[in-house]
């Protein structure tokens, strides 16, 4: 496998998630180190349910998770401390009123005095583009600048791992290039949920999930290639 | 749109959230208790304008702080010119709507987080009965941020509805207005999760 590969790992062992007895992942069994993890499948295929998983915000109806060492299910709150999520809609990620509000927003209770919040805050609206922005509303930003301010919110907090459920779905090819850099080509490790192939093959690691269950792990160039003849 | 923070120096921008807020309630009330006749109302209303100049806004935010208010006091102007004469009407529709440009004022001077700092520490009483300060604070956030996702999403519809050639339809408005509102209810609520706000 390519790419750079970090202590911190994801480990799924038999893990299965129900709603309602409806089977949304099933017996998923994986282990991951790999920094860039792409995940890729049809809509419906567990995907974003693999990626809520990871932090929490779903929980295992059996089978046994673990990221960076943490149950996400007892000890959620403690993991998302260090884990940024990034949805598809950027508007309900959108918590305080004006941008650079909610930039800071992901600082509180970060312990750290109230000049690093600002100057933390400047920084990554400046290194976003979104600095002349800083003091409009939130929501008065175009789909892609609202999208930056999610990531930004998420990468001022200087998580190790970011989950990101479809991040450029609704964006223009412009826009889907900054957030991919972004995402991309930091050190954090990266869980994507894509279907865009393009980004997919940029991972070290590709995950093809279908009607719940997960069917490929390995190189994002075979993984891709087999996903795309299978849906040819 | 709901008035937000506006970057500036002045003395009113300067001021504490906590005393400024308590200043501006006395204000309102001051107005309620003594403009009771048009004079006293327009003396309230030049002290108004002079606030908005000292707060470097100038009379044209002071108008679109108004403007904005406008269906609230033409509603109020209408219905009290039914039932009172129009001396008492317009003294209460002009306290009212001096009130409202008041509040507007707080909201562009101040910043969010620390009028939220203020409900967080007005409500520490409040704790030995159970509410959490922190929580209380955040709905007051996201009370004015949601705002205009709502009103977006109330454009969205009757664009919508405009594309299939209906006009006018309230009864149409209402229920997709709701089910928008529970999903962006319930995706907020997840990412506040994702955001460590649990």
């Amino acid at each position: 496998m390519n790419g750079p590969t970090i202590s911190s790992e994801i480990v799924l062992d038999s893990a299965s998630v129900e709603f309602d007895g409806r089977r949304a992942l099933h017996d998923v069994t994986v282990r991951l180190d790999q920094r860039r993890i792409g995940v890729i499948g049809s809509n419906g295929s567990g995907k974003s349910t693999f990626a809520r998983l990871l932090n929490g915000l779903v929980v295992a109806t059996s089978g046994r998770v673990a990221v960076h060492g943490i149950d996400p299910a007892r000890d959620g709150k403690k993991l998302r401390r260090d884990v940024g999520f990034v949805f598809s809609s950027p508007d309900a990620q959108i918590i305080m009123p004006t941008v650079a509000e909610d930039v800071a927003f992901s600082l509180r209770g970060s312990g750290l005095a109230r000049d690093e919040v600002r100057e933390r805050v400047s920084s990554v609206l400046a290194e976003f583009s979104l600095a002349e922005h800083a003091d409009a509303p939130a929501h008065s930003l175009s789909g892609g600048q609202k999208q930056l301010l999610a990531l930004a919110a998420i990468l001022v907090k200087r998580p190790a791992l970011i989950i990101a459920d479809e991040p450029t779905a609704s964006l223009d090819a412009s826009n889907t290039k900054r957030i991919a850099a972004h995402l991309l080509d930091r050190e954090h490790q990266l869980v994507l949920i894509t279907h865009d192939m393009r980004l997919a093959a940029r991972c070290d690691i590709v995950l093809w999930f279908d009607d719940a269950r997960l069917v490929a792990v390995g190189e994002p160039a075979t993984v891709i290639g087999d996903y795309e003849r299978a849906h040819a | 749109m709901i008035s937000l923070y506006r970057p500036g120096s002045s003395a009113l921008h300067r001021m504490r959230a906590g005393l400024k807020i308590l200043l501006f309630a006395a204000a309102a009330l001051a107005i309620g208790v003594l403009a009771t006749n048009p004079v006293a109302v327009g003396i309230a209303g030049l002290a108004v304008v002079a606030a908005y100049l000292v707060a470097g806004f100038g009379v044209t935010e002071l108008v679109r702080q108004v403007l904005a208010a406008r269906w609230v006091i033409v509603v109020m102007a209408v219905t009290q010119l039914v039932f009172l004469p129009a001396a008492v009407a317009a003294t209460n529709t002009g306290r009212v709507t001096l009130v409202i440009v008041l509040a507007g004022l707080l909201t562009l001077t101040t910043r969010v987080p620390d009028m939220i700092d203020v409900v967080e520490w007005a409500a520490r009483p409040l704790r030995r009965f159970g509410v959490d300060p922190a929580s209380l604070s955040l709905v007051f956030a996201i009370t004015i941020t949601a705002i205009p996702v709502i009103a977006g999403f109330a454009a969205e519809i009757r664009e919508a509805q405009r594309a299939r050639g209906v006009l006018l339809a309230p009864h149409a408005l209402v229920v997709p207005l709701l089910v928008m509102s529970l999903r962006y209810a319930d995706d907020l609520g997840e990412a506040m999760v994702a955001r460590g706000a649990d």
